[in-house]
C-alpha cells in the first residue's frame, strides 16, 4: 500500500510537469506555424494599368484611387472606391460599378451595379482610365500554387498532435490515481474516443493533401481539458460527453465542408436566418426554467440551449461578401436581425448569451461598415437597454451589487465567486492533480466556474494555457483573414473568434469577481453539450479563412476550382 | 478585403483585454492568493497543527474542525504573544506568522493536504507564566529571557495580555501588542551600557579617569541633571552609581559619529527578525545635535529610543565574550547564526562592570541571592513625572547562561520594580 502511495506521487509530480512542458510545445509549435509561416497572397489574375501591373489577390477587390483600396488607381476622376471586383468559386469574374461618379465601362459597355461578366483581356475603364484584365490560365495558376510554400512545411503538425496525444494520456493517468474503479473505464474511454478521433481527422486531411491542422489541435487540446473537468466532476456521464465530442467534430467537418463553396453559403443565408429564429422562437415559447434562465428546452430525454446552436447561424447570417457590402449599402436587415435576436435572448433571461450576440455584432457592424459611429450608436442603445434590464430584473442588478464585495457575503451572494476563487488559489501553480479538487462538488463548478476548476485541479499555469489556446486562436483568424479570399470568410473568422474569446472574458473574469458574474461557459472546456456543438461549429468559420496553400480542408484547392471550371464552361458558355 | 482585414484587427482588442484581465488575475493571486486559499480550505484539505513548547506542553492545536489553546486560563495568557490566534488578531504571535507555513501553503504549490505541522518551541511556558504574574496583569512591560550560549528564546511575554480561549475577555489597551517585539522605549540608564562599550575601545586612559559630579552639569549652557551628588568616582564607579554627569561628558568625549557607530554596530537602530518575525527599529539622533543634545542621548534620554528584543541581543553577546548567538523561537535542529558584536576584552569588562554593579549598588546576593548577576538598571525618564523601569543584563554562569531584559512600562525605579520582577523570573529560571 504505501509503496503504490509512494508510486501514485511520484507519477503525479512526473505527470503534472509533463504537462506543462507539453502544453507548453503544443502551444508554442501552433504559433510559430502561425506566425512563421509568410503571409504569402494567392494571385488569381491582374489588373494592367499603363506600365503597372496589379495582381488580384482576392476574390473581392475594390478597385479606386484610395490608399486603401486593394487595386489602386490612382489617376485623376477615379473614384476612391469605384468598382468591385469578384471571381466566384467556379473562376468566373464580374465587375460591378459601386456609385461612382463617372462610371465603369466594359469593352465600351456601361456597366451598372448589378454588374457584368469579365473576361481575360478585357478592357475595363474607369472614368475615363482605362485598364486590362488578365485572367490567370490554368496551368500558369497551377505553377503560381507551386511556388508558395504548404502549410505544415515548418513546423510538422503530426509531432504536435503526438505532444497533444501525450498530453491527454498524462490527464488521464491523473484521473486514474483520483477516479473510483466504477467510473476509470468510461473516463479511459473518453480519453481513448479523443485520441482516436483527432488522430483519424488528422489522417483524413492527410489523405486529401491538406496539411493546416493548428486549429483543430487547439481544439482537442481544449476540448480534451473539457474532458478532464467532465471526469472529475460528471463521471457518471462520461458516455454522453463522448456522444457530443464526436459530434461536434462531425458538424465542424460538415460546416468546413459546406463553407467551400462560397455561393451556396452565401444564398443559405436567408433561410438560415429563419431557421436561426425559428429555434429563438421556439425557446421563448417552449423552453424550461432552469436556475433563472429559460434557455433550456427538453427533447426527448435530453435537454439543450438553442441559443447556443443559434451563434453558428448568427455569424453565418452576419457576415457579408464585399460586392453585396458596397452594392447594398445598408446593415438595416442585419441590425434588425440582431436585434430580434437579442430581444429574444433577453426575454428567455439569457443575458449572458445576450451579450454576446452583441459584441458580435459590433465586430460584423464594424468589420462590414468601418464606422466607429454605427458602433458607438449600437452601445449606448445597448448601454440603454442593458440599463432597463436591470432595473426589470432584480436578480441581475443584484449581481452588479455584490460585483466586488464577494468576500462580505460568503454564504449567499458571493457564495460561488468566493468559492471559485478560493479552490483556484489552493491549486498553486501545479494543481491537486485531475480529479482531485473540492470545487468540483459546488454547483456549476463544471461550467461557470471552469477556470477555477481547472486551476485547482491542473494548476495555474496551465489554466494560463487555456486561455492562451484561445488567444492563439484568435490571432490566427485575425492573421487568415488578411489573405481570406473573400470578406465573408474574414468577417465570419473574427466574428466568431470574438464571440469566443468574450465567452471566456465573461467566465473567466466573471467567477474571479474581476468582472460581475454571468454564467456563460468557457468554450469547449464546459460542461455542456450545446456549447460544445457550437464552439466546434464556430472553428469551420475559421477553418474557411485559412488559404494558406493546403492548409484547409474548408478551402478548396485553386487547381481543383479551376478544373471544375473546365467542366462546367461548356454549359455556362452556352448560357452566356 | 484590404479595408476590412484592417477592421479585422478590432479583435485583438478584445484579445488585448483578455490579457489584462487575466494579469488583473494573477495580481491579485499573488497578493490574496493565500487568504482565498485557506478561506475554505481549512475545512477541505484536513491540515493540522500544533504548537508544543521546550517541556511538551501543547501551546495550541487544531485540525480541520478544532481550534484550540493550551487548557489553563494562565497558560493561555502567558504565551499569547508567542502563540497569537487564529484569528490573526496579533500578528506577531506563531500562529499568525506561521499560518501558511503550518497549513502548508504557497503560491506555487497552493496548500497541501494533510500535512501535521507540528511547531517545537524553545519556550518554557512555565517561565512565561513566572514573568507574566510577576508583571501582573495591570501592569504594561516585556519580559524576555535567552540563553546565550545556544539562542534558545525562554521566555517572552508582554503586558497587558489576553486570553485567546476565552471569547467574552476584554482585552487592556493594547493587549494585542507584543511589546518585546513590536514596540520600542525610551532606555533611559541601560543606555550607558553602550556609551560604556564604546568608552572601553576609544579612549584608551578610561580606566585611570576620574569624573566629578556635584548633582549637574552644564554643557554649553544647558544643564545635565543627575540622579545624586557622586562627587569623585572612577570609570566603573560611574556606571554603577549611573552617573548622568560623568556619561554625558564620555558622550561628548566620544562624538556624536562614534556613538552613531557603536549604536548602529550592536543593532539597536535596526529592525530584526525572530525566526522571520520582523521586530521594530529603534532610534538615536544620527543627524547632527550640539554636545547638550548628545549628552542626553549618552544617557539615553534624548530622542533614543530602544526595542527589548534588540537590547536582549545586545547583553545576550556580552555574556557571550561578544558573540551573539542569534536568539530564535523555533527548535528546528539547524544550527543558529554566530555572529561577533564586540571584541571579547570590551565584552568580559563590560560583564565585570556589570557585576560590580550589583555586588556595589543594586544589593548583591542579599536583592539577587544565589545568581551570578551581572545588569544595569534604567529609569527613563519620560517627562511627566513617570518612567520606564528597566533591568538589563545576564548570569555569569556556565550552568544557567541567560541574558535578560526586563522592562515595566511607566513601571518607576528600575531596580526596585524591574530588578525585582527580573529576580523572580531568573530565581525560577535556574531552579528549573
Amino acid at each position: 500500500m504505501e509503496a503504490y502511495q509512494e508510486f501514485a506521487q511520484v507519477l503525479l509530480a512526473a505527470s503534472k510537469f509533463a504537462m506543462l512542458l507539453l502544453s507548453a510545445a503544443i502551444l508554442i509549435r501552433c504559433l510559430r506555424s502561425m506566425l512563421s509561416e509568410k503571409a504569402e497572397p494567392e494571385t488569381w489574375g491582374y489588373l494592367r494599368l499603363g506600365r503597372e501591373t496589379l495582381p488580384v489577390q482576392h476574390w473581392e477587390s475594390i478597385i479606386g484611387s484610395a490608399r486603401s483600396a486593394d487595386l489602386r488607381v490612382d489617376r485623376p476622376k477615379v473614384g476612391k472606391v469605384h468598382a468591385v471586383l469578384t471571381r466566384n468559386d467556379r473562376g468566373l469574374w464580374h465587375i460591378y460599378d459601386v456609385f461612382s461618379k463617372g462610371g465603369v465601362w466594359v469593352n465600351g459597355e456601361k456597366v451598372d451595379e448589378s454588374g457584368a461578366p469579365l473576361e481575360d483581356g478585357d478592357v475595363v475603364n474607369l472614368n475615363g482610365t482605362n485598364t486590362r484584365f488578365l485572367d490567370i490560365p490554368p496551368e500558369k495558376r497551377e505553377k503560381l500554387d507551386a511556388a508558395r510554400t504548404a502549410a505544415g512545411k515548418t513546423v510538422s503538425p503530426s509531432l504536435t498532435l503526438i505532444d497533444l496525444t501525450l498530453f491527454q494520456l498524462c490527464l488521464l493517468a491523473q484521473h486514474a490515481l483520483s477516479a473510483s474503479r466504477e467510473h476509470l473505464p468510461a473516463i479511459a474511454l473518453g480519453f481513448a474516443t479523443l485520441i482516436l478521433l483527432q488522430w483519424c481527422c488528422y489522417n483524413a486531411m492527410r489523405l486529401i493533401h491538406r496539411s493546416g491542422f493548428e486549429v483543430e489541435t487547439l481544439a482537442f487540446y481544449l476540448s480534451s481539458l473539457g474532458m478532464s473537468v467532465a471526469a472529475s466532476s460528471t463521471p457518471e456521464d462520461m458516455f454522453k460527453q463522448i456522444l457530443l465530442t464526436v459530434a461536434a467534430v462531425a458538424l465542424f467537418l460538415l460546416g468546413g465542408w459546406w463553407l467551400r463553396n462560397l455561393k451556396r453559403t452565401s444564398l443559405m443565408r436567408g433561410p438560415m436566418a429563419v431557421l436561426a429564429l425559428a429555434l429563438l422562437a421556439v425557446n421563448v415559447l417552449f423552453s424550461e426554467s432552469v436556475f433563472g434562465a429559460r434557455n433550456w428546452l427538453e427533447f426527448g430525454g435530453y435537454s439543450f440551449q438553442p441559443s447556443e446552436l443559434v451563434k453558428a447561424a448568427y455569424i453565418y447570417v452576419g457576415a457579408s461578401t464585399l460586392d453585396r457590402l458596397y452594392r447594398k449599402r445598408n446593415l438595416f436587415g442585419f441590425i434588425a436581425f440582431s436585434a430580434v435576436c437579442v430581444m429574444a435572448l433577453a426575454l428567455i433571461g439569457d443575458f449572458g448569451t445576450a451579450l454576446l450576440f452583441f459584441v458580435s455584432f459590433l465586430v460584423i457592424s464594424f468589420m462590414r461598415s468601418g464606422s466607429i459611429a454605427t458602433v458607438f450608436l449600437a452601445v449606448t442603445g445597448a448601454g440603454l437597454a442593458g440599463f432597463l434590464a436591470v432595473s426589470a430584473r432584480p436578480y441581475i442588478a443584484q449581481r452588479f451589487t455584490v460585483w466586488g464585495h464577494v468576500w462580505e457575503d460568503v454564504y449567499d451572494k458571493g457564495y460561488q465567486q468566493t468559492r471559485a476563487m478560493s479552490a483556484a488559489a489552493s491549486g498553486g501553480l501545479f494543481g491537486k492533480g485531475a480529479g482531485a479538487g473540492w470545487l468540483k462538488d459546488i454547483f456549476a463548478a463544471n461550467t461557470d466556474m471552469v477556470f477555477a476548476m481547472v486551476c485547482e485541479e491542473l494548476g495555474l499555469l496551465i489554466a494560463v494555457c487555456m486561455v492562451l489556446a484561445m488567444l492563439a486562436l484568435a490571432f490566427f483568424a485575425v492573421r487568415s483573414a488578411r489573405n481570406g479570399r473573400s470578406a465573408y470568410y474574414a468577417i465570419a473568422a473574427c466574428a466568431a473568434v470574438s464571440m469566443l474569446l468574450c465567452q471566456l472574458a465573461l467566465n473567466v473574469f466573471g467567477s474571479l469577481d474581476i468582472l460581475p458574474f454571468t454564467g456563460v461557459t468557457f468554450p469547449f472546456v464546459s460542461r455542456g453539450g450545446s456549447s460544445l456543438l457550437s464552439c466546434w461549429m464556430l472553428m469551420a468559420f475559421i477553418k474557411g479563412a485559412d488559404n494558406r496553400l493546403g492548409a484547409s480542408f474548408a478551402v478548396r484547392p485553386a487547381d481543383q476550382d479551376t478544373g471544375r471550371r473546365r467542366e462546367e464552361d461548356g454549359e455556362e458558355g452556352r448560357k452566356r | 478585403m484590404k479595408k476590412i482585414t484592417t477592421r479585422a484587427l478590432s479583435v485583438l482588442l478584445i484579445a488585448a483585454l483578455v490579457v489584462v484581465g487575466l494579469t488583473v488575475y494573477v495580481l491579485r493571486y499573488i497578493d490574496h492568493g493565500r487568504d482565498w486559499a485557506l478561506y475554505f480550505s481549512r475545512a477541505n484539505s484536513g491540515s493540522t497543527g500544533e504548537l508544543i513548547d521546550r517541556n511538551g506542553v501543547s501551546l495550541a492545536a487544531f485540525s480541520a474542525s478544532e481550534s484550540l489553546f493550551a487548557g489553563d486560563a494562565l497558560t493561555r495568557t502567558a504565551n499569547y504573544h508567542v502563540t497569537g490566534d487564529y484569528w490573526g488578531r496579533s500578528g506577531t504571535g506563531l500562529l499568525s506568522a506561521y499560518w501558511t507555513d503550518m497549513q502548508g501553503f504557497s503560491l506555487v504549490s497552493g496548500t497541501t493536504q494533510n500535512e501535521s505541522s507540528i511547531l517545537h518551541l524553545s519556550i518554557d511556558s512555565e517561565l512565561n507564566k513566572t514573568a507574566y504574574q510577576a508583571l501582573g496583569p495591570d501592569r504594561k512591560g516585556a519580559v524576555l529571557l535567552v540563553n546565550y550560549r545556544t539562542g534558545e528564546l525562554l521566555c517572552m511575554v508582554s503586558g497587558p495580555s489576553v486570553d485567546p480561549a476565552d471569547a467574552d475577555a476584554v482585552p487592556g489597551e493594547g493587549a494585542y501588542i507584543n511589546r518585546c517585539l513590536s514596540s520600542a522605549f525610551t532606555p533611559g540608564s541601560v543606555f550607558k551600557l553602550i556609551t560604556a562599550a564604546a568608552a572601553i575601545e576609544n579612549i584608551p586612559d578610561i580606566d585611570s579617569r576620574s569624573f566629578y559630579c556635584e548633582g549637574k552639569y552644564s554643557i554649553a549652557g544647558v544643564d545635565i541633571v543627575c540622579s545624586g551628588e557622586h562627587y569623585t568616582q572612577t570609570f566603573e564607579q560611574a556606571l554603577s552609581n549611573s552617573c548622568n554627569v560623568a556619561f554625558a561628558q564620555i558622550a561628548v568625549m566620544l562624538g556624536q559619529d562614534t556613538m552613531v557607530d557603536y549604536v548602529r554596530r550592536y543593532g539597536l537602530l535596526d529592525g530584526h527578525e525572530l525566526d522571520g518575525i520582523p521586530t521594530a527599529a529603534g532610534t538615536y539622533p544620527t543627524e547632527f545635535v550640539g554636545d547638550p543634545e548628545l549628552g542626553w542621548s549618552g544617557i539615553g534620554q534624548s530622542t533614543d529610543m530602544v526595542n527589548p528584543f534588540a537590547l536582549l541581543r545586545f547583553v545576550s553577546a556580552v555574556g557571550n565574550d561578544g558573540v551573539l548567538v542569534t536568539p530564535h523561537l523555533l527548535l528546528s535542529g539547524e544550527e543558529p547564526e554566530r555572529e561577533r558584536m564586540l571584541p571579547p576584552e570590551t565584552a568580559r569588562r563590560l560583564g565585570q562592570m556589570m557585576n560590580y554593579n550589583v555586588v556595589s549598588h543594586y544589593g548583591g546576593e542579599e536583592r539577587f541571592p544565589g545568581l551570578a548577576l551581572c545588569a544595569k538598571t534604567g529609569t527613563a525618564e519620560l517627562g511627566d513625572g513617570t518612567s520606564h523601569a528597566w533591568f538589563a543584563g545576564f548570569l555569569s554562569d556556565e550552568e544557567h547562561p541567560y541574558a535578560f531584559v526586563v522592562l515595566v512600562e511607566r513601571g518607576g525605579g528600575g531596580l526596585t520594580v524591574a530588578g525585582e520582577l527580573a529576580n523572580k523570573l531568573l530565581q525560577a529560571a535556574v531552579s528549573r
